[in-house]
């Protein structure tokens, strides 16, 4: 399990929610569930830290949240992408996908690919 | 947080919850939603439940902070929703007008009366209470008043000792002064005589105004002296009109009654101090003339000394004046000199600090009438956004929060009342000005720093009312029909339809704006019907041929070392004699077909008690009047005969009556012969202290002159008079043809005679019973718009109810229609509600209106205007009925298929 201290969790939340809902408006709970669904249980969030996140980016102006009613016929706050949401997820995931680029070559690296560098 | 536990506050869900209750909400579902798929996937519910909580983590801690960044997130928004508030919602509020347009008319209609009655008590109240003086250092002049102990505090004048006084001995006023308000005849070469009013004032006083004159200088110390030259100084517009602008005026003439005066000044244009003067004298008042707390009525002034607060001059002339009562109890011990400021010292007379608040307040009492107004309108408005919840519901979805809804609604309401407020402003406006003009018009004693137009004061009041009409109109039902209850999303509007309800607050609003319209009306109606009756009632003789005015001397100063009394007896006689001598050589002049005067005309009359022969005590209206006096004013005679010169006896026993006398005191009319006499009155107050002897009637003559609704009709009694009888009486002179053109004549007749006589309120009776009648008009024209706002509010308000009530119905309608039920069950289905409400209105109503007419005497609604109650429920049945047509035609309009369909 990632834990807090990672500095990198706090921003990996946020582009999981974000591509969580640039297919659609989702309630919290289905945030959630989504993450540890499609991350194969890798990534179990810390709930106590999913919500100040979206409370975060509501107020970065990423995302807004409305109250709806959800598939279980209870009151839940929908949250949405917004234009800026939808720009700042294209940025972060270009970013991320280069950063894991380099990161996964590192890491392969041979010491012959390191000797060739120098 | 427990599952258990619930927000503290659940009515504040009502108005959107507040950050903590949101947050709340969001991570309970978010438990259960947990809960449920531990459960699901085979967990024991309390151990689900524990799981969950742990997933969870710090509960506690993730409430504070999601709450924190909710609770700064909405601040912010609300910031921006504000400055959001742009041109479009503006152009909506306006296509709102257009689209709804008799509702707006008389929304707007409506306000503007409410606005312009505000405004006006406001700006009068204002201009009255924030009067300045517009001199140089003007706020330092100061008036030194003398209350009257015995006179509930009104002012003293006779102050010419103390003003001697007071000259020498007071150290925190400097330049006291003082002037007598005189009227003169001013007399030019050609004999055209004006009566004006002068300021006999002493030197100091005019330099008091520290104002240079244009031309000259002005009056000195050495003027007042017995034996100076009499001089005058005088104004910039007498000196443009008397003397064309000449430059060469100092040193000419003016005759002022029997003196000619030598003018050495010209003050600027514009200059009217001390209250509104053209002319001014020195002061000749020598106090030896006249005992301690006698003699002529002064006003006494003077600047505060520098750097001395209006309250230190209070308290030395609050000690100087105990002084006084101590040292001169028999005629000081009941007066108490106190300064204020000069600008003020002659509007309201404001003694205390709450007086002051009472006063200021008039404009906010006011205002309620706006607030009502304003209800009114919200519920139109309100059942008007109900229509509109599918309209707001998508701007929801599309992302409005409800901030930004209600505030839109308010900018929407905004447009109306800003209309309503700019209407009533001006209509105020127009109001004051029309007033001010016709107090200018009718006496010149109006000060002239008075200003009633509009102030920064006035308008930030109306603007004021235009945010408090838009927050009622807007904003409440706007919260009320954004609220959590109603919000559901688009799709909720479309399978349940509107959830708004019109609760019983909306409810209680509307039978109690029917019951105040049911209890001001019958008022409003009585008091308009009064003034519109006595508008058009003719006087009763020919009045526009009639010339009148009251005749007076000017009461000069005794000569110096001369006995007063003597004087005075002396002066007397020759008014007599001059009145005289008026009298008959205008009865031998050219156009003039009857001369004679009574002790008022016309109206008036000295009220007064008298007992008729075996008949009970009646209070009357007495006025002595000449020989020949009804066939002079053109009054024709009923029955019986005129006083003629062997009635001025001092045997005389003849009365003549009017014939509301005769009808009242006498049931069958019959006067003549009859006798009366003059009594005490019953309670013991006033009129004669023991009954005088029986006096015959002779004659019973017509109602003459105009009743103004303020005044009681009395009976009237006329008894002889003499000319030498009298000091000053009315005279009325009927001429042939137009009678205006011939009062320039009879001053410069009076004043060939004796240039001391003055004749004041110099006009035709027609035009002297017109000033009554004008302020009556103005009276009535506010009260008829008044009842035309509170009918016109109260119909639509019964039309916005039940065009509602339908709205809402349409399904129960339909289903009744559809199981066969006649036209006369549908509309009593649906209307008994709204017929119980106005008829609780009408009944509650009647109740006020018995309670409030009790209340003042229960003398308002005698004889024929007790049918006003009645006439008032019934017509605001018949507005029920006139608002309920609409509706009712689309109630029975419905189709049940569509109805039914609705689902």
């Amino acid at each position: 399990m990632f834990s807090k201290d990672t500095g990198m969790l706090q921003g990996t939340v946020e582009l999981l929610v974000l591509k969580r809902l640039s297919w659609g408006s989702m309630h919290g709970y289905g945030i959630a569930s989504w993450i540890e669904a499609a991350t194969d249980d890798v990534l179990r969030v810390e709930e106590g830290s999913l919500y100040p996140a979206l409370y975060r980016m509501v107020k970065k102006g990423w995302i807004k949240g409305e109250w709806g009613v959800s598939e279980n016929n209870r009151r839940a706050k929908f949250y949405r992408l917004t234009e800026a949401g939808r720009r700042e997820f294209e940025e972060q995931a270009e970013g991320w996908e280069r950063l894991s680029d380099a990161v996964t070559r590192a890491v392969a690296a041979d010491k012959l690919s390191e000797q060739a560098a120098r | 947080m427990s599952d258990e536990r619930r927000p503290r506050f659940p009515w504040l869900r009502s108005l959107g919850g507040t950050p903590r209750h949101e947050v709340e909400e969001e991570l309970r579902h978010h438990l259960e939603e947990r809960i449920r798929e531990y459960e699901a996937a085979g967990m024991e519910p309390e151990e689900a439940r524990r799981t969950a909580l742990r997933r969870l983590g710090d509960l506690d801690g993730v409430e504070e902070e999601c709450s924190e960044l909710l609770a700064a997130e909405q601040r912010a928004e609300g910031r921006s929703t504000l400055a959001r508030i742009s041109w479009l919602d503006v152009r909506l509020g306006l296509r709102m007008l257009a689209k709804y347009p008799a509702m707006s008319l008389v929304s707007v209609l409506g306000m503007a009366v409410a606005v312009a009655l505000g405004a006006g008590a406001f700006g009068s109240i204002w201009a009255l209470m924030n009067a300045e003086l517009p001199l140089p250092e003007g706020d330092e002049v100061v008036a030194i008043v003398t209350e009257d102990e015995r006179a509930y505090g009104s002012p003293y004048r006779q102050v010419l000792h103390d003003f001697e006084l007071w000259r020498g001995e007071v150290s925190s006023l400097t330049d006291v002064s003082a002037f007598r308000d005189a009227t003169h005849n001013v007399i030019a070469a050609d004999g055209t005589t004006e009566l004006v009013r002068i300021a006999e004032i002493t030197a100091a006083g005019l330099g008091v105004a520290r104002t240079p004159p244009l031309l000259g200088r002005p009056l000195l110390p050495s003027d007042e002296g017995p034996d100076a030259e009499p001089v005058v100084v005088i104004g910039y517009d007498e000196w443009q009109r008397r003397f064309g602008g000449d430059p060469g005026v100092l040193g000419r003439t003016l005759r002022l009654g029997d003196t000619l005066h030598t003018i050495v000044g010209v003050m600027p244009e514009g200059f009217r101090f001390p209250l509104n003067h053209r002319f001014w004298m020195p002061f000749r008042l020598e106090p030896s003339a006249w005992e301690r707390g006698r003699g002529p009525e002064i006003h006494v002034f003077a600047r505060l000394a520098p750097a001395t607060s209006l309250e230190t001059a209070r308290t030395e002339m609050a000690a100087i004046g105990e002084q006084t009562a101590a040292a001169h109890p028999e005629s000081h011990e009941h007066l108490r000199p106190s300064v204020v400021p000069y600008a003020l010292a002659y509007g309201v007379d404001v003694d205390s600090p709450e007086q002051a608040f009472v006063f200021r307040s008039i404009p906010f009492a006011v205002a309620l009438l706006l607030v009502l107004v304003a209800v009114n309108v919200s519920i139109l408005v309100y059942a008007r956004t109900a229509s509109r919840t599918g309209e707001i519901a998508v701007r929801s979805a599309l992302g409005a929060s409800r901030g930004r809804i209600v505030g839109q609604l308010f900018v929407e309401a905004l447009v109306p009342s800003v209309l309503a407020a700019a209407a009533g402003l001006a209509l105020s406006a127009l109001a004051l000005e029309q007033a001010e003009a016709w107090l200018r018009r009718t006496t010149d004693q109006v000060p002239f720093w008075w200003d009633f137009g509009i102030s920064p004061g006035t308008a930030a009041y109306v603007a004021g009312l235009a945010v408090l009409a838009g927050v009622i109109v807007g904003v409440v039902p706007g919260l009320k029909a954004t609220g959590r209850h109603v919000r559901g999303g688009l799709q909720e509007v479309a399978v349940r339809g509107s959830r708004m309800q019109l609760g019983r607050t909306w409810t209680t609003l509307i039978v109690a704006q029917i019951a105040v319209a049911v209890t001001v009306l019958p008022f409003v109606a009585y008091i308009s019907g009064r003034a519109i009756s006595a508008v058009n009632t003719s006087s009763g003789y020919a009045a526009a041929e009639i010339v009148r005015a009251r005749v007076s001397r000017a009461p000069g100063p005794p000569p110096q070392g001369s006995d007063p009394e003597s004087w005075a007896t002396a002066t007397e006689a020759r008014f007599r004699a001059s009145t005289s001598e008026l009298i008959g050589r205008l009865e031998a002049a050219q156009g003039v077909r009857g001369v004679t005067f009574a002790t008022s005309f016309p109206g008036g009359g000295r009220s007064t008690h008298v007992e008729a022969e075996g008949g009970e005590i009646q209070q009357v209206s007495l006025t002595g009047i000449g020989p020949g006096f009804f066939d002079v004013i053109g009054a024709t005679r009923i029955a019986g005969r005129e006083f003629g010169r062997a009635d001025t006896g001092p045997e005389a026993t003849s009365i003549v009556v009017d014939r509301r006398f005769a009808e009242q005191v006498f049931g069958d009319g019959n006067a003549l012969g009859r006798r009366v006499r003059l009594v005490p009155p019953a309670a013991g107050e006033g009129g004669v202290s023991e009954p005088g002897p029986w006096r015959e009637i002779v004659g019973v003559a017509p109602d003459v002159g105009v009743q103004l609704f303020f005044e009681p009709a009395l009976p009237k009694m006329y008894e002889p008079l003499s000319v030498d009888q009298v000091t000053g009486v009315v005279l009325a002179v009927r001429v042939q043809g137009d009678a205006s053109g011939f009062a320039p004549r009879l001053r410069s007749l009076a004043a060939t005679i004796d240039p001391a006589l003055q004749l004041t309120s110099l006009e035709t009776a027609a035009s002297y019973e017109q000033s009554g009648i004008q302020a009556m008009r103005f009276i009535a024209l506010i009260m008829l718009a008044v009842t035309a706002a509170v009918l016109l509010l109260s119909a639509a308000g019964i039309y916005a109810m039940m065009s509602f009530t339908v709205a809402k119905r349409r399904r129960e309608i339909g289903i009744r229609a559809a199981l066969g039920a006649s036209h006369g069950r549908v509309l009593t289905g649906i209307f008994t509600r709204a017929a119980a409400q106005v008829g609780a209105g009408v009944v509650i109503g009647l109740v006020l209106t018995a309670l409030l007419d009790r209340a003042l005497g229960g003398a308002t609604f005698a004889g024929d205007a007790v049918l006003l109650l009645p006439g008032v429920a019934l017509l605001m049945a018949a507005v029920g009925m006139v608002a309920a047509l609409g509706p009712a035609r689309r109630a029975l309009a419905v189709e049940p298929t569509e109805a039914l369909q609705e689902e």
